[in-house]
């Protein structure tokens, strides 16, 4: 049994060293037809990313009927508190609503004077957690509010969160079509690649089933050899991306910022990039398998 | 022992290759299958390693009904056989001893035996001096040695050869029959389809002979 098993890695390694050009466009090939598929997920990933970045600003801001007692604020904030889908909860009292609007009209604030300071409502503003930062947590909240508290109207930005909630559904949907059918590509190139290099070697494996090697002799080398190929293959492509990530689009990128920002862009996660390396395996088994399916015949 | 019971092989819709064909090699005969271009030589000996299978009837090999072999058992029954081709089918990037060790490898031989077979079985075809060459760098005849080496290295019961020495001179040929016989004499079955009658002259065995796909002859060396 060892011995068979180092026999074919033996002949595997040989094979590759026998063919070096065919070696090396499949692992080539293997190579950037991950490089794609992972580049395309970053793509998607960080765009994701930037996308929930700019939820930051959602809040739910309920006017209420009539400005609380000083003494049941501190109370009501307390209760708003706790609702799960609430990460902060301030009071604007009706002072601090003009005075904020007298800030926003700026050289335009004399227009104010003489007016009430009722004129504005108070509100409460409530400032979401991140995980619920999407158009159900905010509805949540919003029906836990109108339970709770005297309220006189409500803005939580409901056409932007549609707008934006369509947006990341869309960029899913042709994140997941697009992946797929570069996926697909990715298979269909590698396995044609092997297939070219298998048929470059036929007549070895016409030889090999002429001098009676079973079916699991004549495949276990070659599968092993696309195995090989393949992680060598998400090897290379990991090393390229890694190059490309570091010394190309993070540096123009800082750069390209003009205002300082907390985006960070997204790279592959150590799993993730195991699962390119394991991929790249999967890959070139697959490839070899359904190729050899085609050549071997006993 | 060889046996075929009306054993026919057609391809598609075309005309038979091999029709109604029965006949019996016993072990350690020398036969040579003769027809003109066409007649069926190859398909016939084809079917005896079962790279073809009969549309109609039986083989026997040693008394086991090959025809009704399934594909995981093809393999060994092709261990018992050896095969030489006019065009060699030797493997032009591995060596000479590459070439003649494959087929030990593939049987699962252990490296030591592999080695020592090989340089046997390459002494006895007198290529033994050559083993790491190549086989482009070689001559057609001792491309075609190889290959038998190839054949033989593995003992086997038959020896199947289909004009094994189409595209050689007469010399070459001389040296390549003496191949066949020293095999045949240490009890392997050989069978050799050939279109060169002088072979006949020169070695004189029993002589099968096709045409269309039908057995024609069957002649003894005496009656020849």
């Amino acid at each position: 049994m060892l011995d068979n098993v180092r026999y074919f890695i033996r002949r595997a390694l040989r094979n590759m060293r026998q063919w070096p050009l065919l070696c090396t466009a499949a692992i080539l090939t293997m190579a950037v037809a991950l490089a794609t598929v992972a580049t395309f997920f970053l793509v998607v990933v960080n765009i994701e990313q930037l996308a929930q970045s700019w939820t930051k600003e959602i809040q739910v801001i309920a006017y209420l009927e009539t400005a609380l007692p000083q003494r049941d604020i501190a109370e009501t904030v307390k209760k708003l508190k706790l609702i799960p889908e609430v990460a902060t909860v301030d009071y604007v009292s009706q002072e601090d609503a003009l005075q904020r609007f007298r800030q926003r009209l700026g050289e335009d604030a004399s227009l104010l004077e003489g007016i009430s300071r009722d004129l504005l409502p108070a509100s409460f503003e409530l400032g979401l957690r991140p995980e619920f930062r999407h158009q159900q947590g905010v509805e949540k909240v919003v029906r836990q509010l109108e339970s709770s508290i005297d309220i006189e109207d409500m803005r939580y930005g409901q056409s932007w969160l549609e707008r934006f909630n369509a947006f990341v559904d869309m960029l899913r949907f042709v994140g997941m079509v697009l992946g797929g059918f570069l996926l697909f590509a990715a298979l269909f190139i590698v396995s044609n690649t092997i297939k070219l290099t298998l048929y470059a070697r036929r007549d070895e494996l016409e030889i090999m089933a002429l001098v009676g090697a079973t079916m699991r002799f004549i495949k276990v080398p070659f599968l092993l050899e696309g195995a090989i190929q393949g992680v060598l293959g998400g090897l290379l492509s990991l090393v390229f991306l890694s190059i490309v990530f570091k010394l190309v689009i993070e540096r123009s990128l800082q750069s390209f910022w003009l205002t300082p920002t907390d985006f960070q862009l997204l790279f592959l996660t150590s799993s993730q990039q195991l699962a390119l390396v394991a991929g790249g395996m999967l890959l070139g088994l697959l490839g070899s398998l359904t190729s050899l399916r085609k050549f071997v015949r006993i | 022992m060889i046996q075929l019971f009306n054993v026919s092989k057609s391809f598609g819709g075309e005309a038979a290759a091999v029709k109604d064909l029965t006949l019996q090699i016993p072990k350690g005969d020398f036969v040579y299958v003769t027809g003109a271009s066409g007649a069926g030589k190859t398909t016939f000996l084809r079917m005896l390693y079962l790279a073809e299978k009969p549309t109609r009837g039986q083989i026997l090999i040693n008394n086991q009904n090959i025809t009704r072999f399934r594909s995981h058992q093809i393999p060994y029954l092709r261990r018992k056989i050896g095969v030489v081709f006019q065009d060699f089918k030797l493997l032009q990037s591995r060596t000479v001893f590459e070439n003649v060790a494959f087929a030990l490898e593939a049987q699962g031989k252990k490296r030591y035996e592999v080695s020592k077979k090989v340089y046997q079985a390459l002494k006895e075809v007198g290529l033994e001096h050559r083993m790491q060459r190549k086989p482009l760098e070689l001559s057609g005849g001792e491309q075609q040695r190889i290959a038998i080496a190839r054949a033989l290295v593995v003992d086997p019961l038959i020896l199947l050869a289909d004009e094994p020495s189409g595209n050689l001179d007469q010399d070459v040929t001389q040296d390549i029959m003496e191949l066949f016989k020293t095999a045949n004499a240490r009890g392997t079955t050989v069978l050799l389809a050939t279109h060169d009658h002088s072979l006949n002259r020169r070695f004189p065995r029993r002589v099968i002979t096709l045409d269309k796909g039908q057995l024609v002859a069957d002649q003894q060396p005496h009656q020849s």
